[in-house]
């Protein structure tokens, strides 16, 4: 499925559509070049995931972890400043991917090998300078 | 009365830190980084840093060493309880726990973030209650409003990223090695910070962006590069300075206004963005011209330490305020 993001203002639409396609998913994949969008669009979805907390970027911390109003944990990864697979085993990745809980991962290409073979896809292009493609795909 | 000796563990994300405080005076600060690179005398890998259970026990005999003292005259064990990686706060607090129940000492849970801005109290000069502080990390962004010790309230946050990441993702675009804010502010030195300006994002309030800026740079640079191909490697000393300078006055923007809407004169600044020298300089010259106290820690006192939770755990011991053999960490406690 493939998704186009004109506005800002078309996010809430973009981010309705993702949940309700990738429904019976647990691991989503946001894959994009730097400033693409791949945060926002996490803190959008996890707005429509009725999380209460502040979405922010987990560059620093590697992984945040969230609360729905229906006491749903949710983890967001960023594995952008790995610089081997084996430190995300250290902190325990296994356990929060196997959780059963949503787990939104950005920079999942540093970790190829530990990402669980049921996942769904989320790719964002960026084409002109407020155009973006947003491709879904769903593996295992 | 008897001293009060207090151990003070910090395993939140990196570096396994251990500090021992004295009736308040630091008497050894330990970073695990330090510690295994002399004792196995090369580069410590990044793994390393991660390795908290390897750390630990060394760290600590280290802390012990240096300071002079003995397990059995300790009067508490404090950890940190969060906010930070679970797997990592789970090392520290299981240690902390152990010992002090080994030891029948009370423990002290402490907050990572609260421990940042209670790190002004190591030295002189303490800033007087109530003061504002900007703690900036890799991790976090906010401006902190605190009355006393243990009554904080934040004021202003970031609603994304953290500046620390903007600034290592704008040393990333530049193709400078990661962690590169640190690297970015050593190269802006010789640079002009007013040759390129970026259009910013202003916040609601007293709250940040950083991550429409750090795209602002991205597009910047892209468009440069169709026009010269080697645009950043003839203008790096002068992009890095423009960028440093964009990044810190987004920061003081609010600081400013937090300063103003608060009537509060005095501030200070923490977390490892605090060793930016830019930062460093503009705010010595805002307290010059608006009349602030500033107060800007010592380089090790910055980035993240044990001898932060160990002043921190030392007001709580004397506010009467101890732990639970019972607590888990908790890796997102907000500071109220």
């Amino acid at each position: 499925m493939e998704l186009i993001c004109t506005h800002i203002s078309e996010l809430r639409l973009v981010a309705q559509s993702i949940i309700e396609f990738n429904r019976k998913y647990s691991i989503w994949l946001f894959e994009g070049e730097m400033g693409a969008g791949k945060t926002t669009l996490i803190k959008e979805i996890c707005n429509q995931l009725t999380v209460m907390d502040n979405v922010s970027s987990p560059t620093y911390s590697i992984v945040n972890e969230y609360v729905t109003k229906n006491n749903k944990i949710i983890y967001h990864f960023d594995f952008f400043r790995l610089k081997q697979e084996e430190e995300a085993l250290d902190i325990g990745v296994e356990e929060y991917f196997y959780s059963q809980n949503y787990c939104f991962i950005e920079w999942s290409s540093k970790i190829p090998s530990l990402i669980p073979p049921k996942y769904a896809k989320i790719e964002i292009n960026l084409y002109k300078t407020n155009q973006r493609v947003i491709q879904l795909s769903q593996h295992g | 009365m008897s001293d009060r000796i207090l151990l003070a563990i910090e395993t939140s994300c990196d570096d396994t830190g251990v500090a021992i405080i004295k009736n308040g005076n630091i008497l050894a600060n330990v970073i695990s980084t330090q510690t295994v690179h002399e004792q196995y005398g090369g580069v410590v890998p990044e793994l390393a840093s991660r390795d908290h259970q390897r750390n630990i026990v060394p760290a600590v005999t280290q802390a012990f060493k240096l300071a002079n003292i003995e397990k059995n005259q300790l009067s508490a064990v404090a950890y940190t309880r969060g906010p930070g990686l679970l797997g990592s706060l789970l090392v520290g607090a299981s240690f902390a726990k152990a010992l002090a129940l080994g030891l029948q000492v009370p423990i002290i849970e402490v907050n990572h973030m609260e421990a940042h801005i209670l790190a002004h109290f190591i030295d002189e000069p303490r800033p007087l209650f109530p003061f504002l502080c900007l703690t900036v990390s890799g991790g976090h962004t906010q401006i902190v409003l605190v009355k006393d010790f243990f009554e904080m309230e934040v004021v202003g946050a970031t609603q994304d990223d953290a500046v620390g990441e903007a600034f290592d993702k704008a040393a990333k675009m530049l193709e400078i090695p990661y962690p590169g804010g640190p690297l970015l502010d050593k190269i802006a030195l010789a640079g002009d910070h007013t040759k390129y300006s970026f259009p910013e994002v202003d916040m609601q309030g007293l709250n940040y962006s950083f991550s429409g800026i750090k795209t602002s740079f991205l597009y910047f640079l892209r468009d440069q590069k169709k026009i010269n191909p080697d645009f950043i490697t003839e203008n790096l000393p002068d992009i890095c300075a423009s960028m440093q300078a964009c990044l810190v006055e987004i920061l003081l923007k609010k600081l400013r206004r937090a300063a103003k809407e608060f009537g509060i004169k005095e501030v200070a600044i923490a977390g490892g963005v605090s060793a930016n020298s830019w930062l460093r300089l503009k705010l010595q010259e805002e307290a010059v011209k608006y009349r602030w106290n500033i107060y800007i820690p010592a380089f090790e006192y910055c980035t993240d330490n044990a001898a932060m939770i160990a002043i921190a755990a030392h007001y709580k011991f004397v506010h009467g305020k101890f732990g639970s053999q019972k607590a888990s960490p908790l890796p997102r406690w907000s500071l109220e």
